[in-house]
């Protein structure tokens, strides 16, 4: 069985909503797939009239020639492989419960925003509100496995519960707010107010400026670190911390509700 | 049958169900890594007395280990959940986490969890921190050395324990040495250990005993000091029976551990001095396993 390989049939006007890529295991056959109607402007559409629609095999999808008008791709995704070519719209990766997602290209605003698990792959940049907390919920990223090859935007993971967040690139301002746990590596310069009302949880980065008020721990051997970057270059297939080495530890805040931890990372 | 010289017995094997787990224990380096490990297996020869029956299954290098460190898989049997269970706790804690620069991690997976560092987390008095990667859940507890890591929980599977072969010699020195040879020829076969002391075992025992409170007594129709007053099964001229047992994942693996000792006593040059090659059952009623040494050796 070959995999479902979707490429635009005419240059999108309207902004689509992909969600529903994400259920197309909930079809019976290829064929009551095709038959889908989704909306495209004012009118309800045939998926076959926007989209050349090839392959049978619904765990692994590829879509060509992506365009910024579509949105929600891979929203809610579960149990699927996805790989996308081309710069995408608002909330890539949405809501996302398990398999794999993978962007070569740039995505708008809301990417990853409350993901529950899986993994998601951009190989390029993201747009604002990156990982936030979606409105239904208090919390942002409740799970999974996250790497952005570029740089993000500002205001993102907010209020991050769980799961890891690898960072290539910089991020903008406002980032980290409120996080309550989980682990984010960030390898270029961090934006203004980063990691504001952080309770718990692991914050890998070179920028100094966050160690500001924190106090420093040691230099003790941490066996969770090299563990850590494993698992990472492990799922990556590539070793991303090449040339790079932890030199310090930051642990305990002036503010004693915060109690979360910052490795010092020098390039 | 006669292969290669020596003689096969027409026998069986007598192996029992069981249910067992596999755990990786990393350290900074294979020294402190085999002390944790040696620790940990030690008093672990047989379920009659130890609650478990463990031994190292193999060494494993920093690229086959998930802290990218050297390290050992320890393969761990028991009877039953409960003593599995207790066992794993109780040993990680007093051997694993007490040992310098050690982390363990899970070998196993499956549906069915059994606890690894689940409870011992609370040995960090409140300062472990749990981590999730990859959907499982890792616990780092504070340590004055650093900080040990251990994964939540591991996963327990059918197995088989007590698959095993008698080496019948002609003087102890021989029978030792083609012990040792068939040790050495499964030290990294995987999915295998031989949990008894050096591998060998010179007590193999019968089930019951002329004292009522013993369940197992001496197998005294293998013991040659014994050949001219009891019902022996030794000729005369066998002076000296070491047995070894094996664990084994499933049956094809145990058949192939033995397969590869028997072989490699057969190559060796000690073969002279081996009369035969028998097995220790109980007449084919209590085990689930029939391992037939000509079968295996065909």
């Amino acid at each position: 069985m070959t995999e479902i390989t979707i490429k635009p049939k005419i240059k999108l006007k309207y902004r689509v909503d992909m969600s529903f890529l994400s259920k197309i295991q909930d079809y019976k056959s290829i064929r009551e797939f095709l038959a889908t109607k989704i909306s495209y402007g004012n009118k309800l559409i045939g998926i076959s009239s926007l989209f050349k629609i090839t392959g049978s095999n619904m765990s692994k999808v590829v879509i060509k020639s992506a365009d910024t008008s579509m949105d929600n791709i891979g929203k809610g995704l579960m149990h699927i492989d996805m790989t996308v070519h081309g710069n995408v719209g608002y909330s890539f990766g949405s809501n996302m419960i398990s398999g794999k997602l993978t962007l070569h290209g740039n995505c708008l605003d809301y990417a990853a925003s409350g993901i529950k698990g899986g993994k998601i792959i951009i190989y390029g940049n993201t747009g604002n509100y990156f990982a936030v907390k979606p409105n239904s919920s208090n919390e942002g990223i409740l799970d999974g496995f996250i790497y952005i090859k570029g740089n993000v935007g500002h205001n993102s993971i907010q209020r991050m519960r769980r799961g890891n967040v690898i960072i290539s690139g910089n991020i903008g301002d406002y980032a980290c707010a409120e996080m309550i746990s989980g682990s984010v590596v960030v390898m270029g310069s961090i934006g203004k107010f980063f990691a504001e009302g952080i309770k718990r949880g692991t914050i890998i980065t070179k920028d100094k400026k966050l160690t500001k008020n924190y106090r420093v721990a040691n230099n003790a051997e941490y066996n969770f670190v090299g563990f850590f970057i494993n698992s990472i270059n492990e799922e990556l297939g590539k070793n991303i911390f090449k040339n790079k080495t932890i030199i310090s530890r930051y642990h305990g805040h002036e503010n004693k509700e915060n109690v979360s931890e910052v490795f010092l990372l020098k390039s | 049958m006669i292969h290669k010289g020596i003689k096969i017995d027409n026998t069986f094997a007598e192996a029992f169900n069981m249910k067992a787990s596999r755990i990786i224990v990393t350290a900074d380096n294979y020294k402190w890594a085999l002390n944790a490990c040696s620790s940990f297996t030690g008093f672990a020869t047989s379920v009659i007395a130890c609650g478990i029956e463990a031994g190292i299954e193999t060494e494993l290098k920093k690229s086959e280990t998930p802290d990218g460190r050297p390290g050992y898989s320890i393969l761990l049997f028991s009877m039953s959940r409960s003593q599995l269970e207790k066992q794993l706790e109780t040993r990680v804690g007093q051997c694993i986490l007490t040992c310098p620069t050690t982390a363990i991690f899970s070998g196993l997976d499956g549906d069915d969890i059994i606890p690894l560092g689940k409870n011992l987390r609370y040995f960090g008095d409140g300062y472990q921190i749990s981590k999730k990667i990859n959907n499982k859940r890792y616990w780092r507890i504070p340590v004055m050395d650093g900080e040990f890591l251990c994964e939540e929980s591991t996963a327990r599977v059918p197995a088989i324990g007590g698959g095993n072969f008698l080496v019948l010699s002609n003087n102890r020195k021989s029978c030792l040495e083609a012990c040792e040879t068939a040790i050495d020829s499964i030290k990294n076969l995987p999915n295998v250990i031989t949990p008894f002391p050096g591998g060998v075992v010179r007590s193999g025992s019968k089930v019951g005993s002329k004292y009522k409170a013993l369940i197992a007594s001496t197998n005294d129709a293998f013991c040659p000091t014994l050949r001219s007053i009891s019902n022996s099964k030794l000729p005369q001229n066998v002076n000296c029976v070491m047995e070894i047992v094996i664990n084994g994942l499933t049956f094809e693996d145990i058949s192939l551990a033995t397969k590869k000792c028997i072989e490699s006593i057969c190559k060796s040059k000690i073969k002279k001095d081996i009369i035969s090659i028998s097995a220790g059952n109980y007449g084919g009623k209590l085990g689930q396993y029939h391992f037939h040494l000509r079968k295996i050796m065909k």
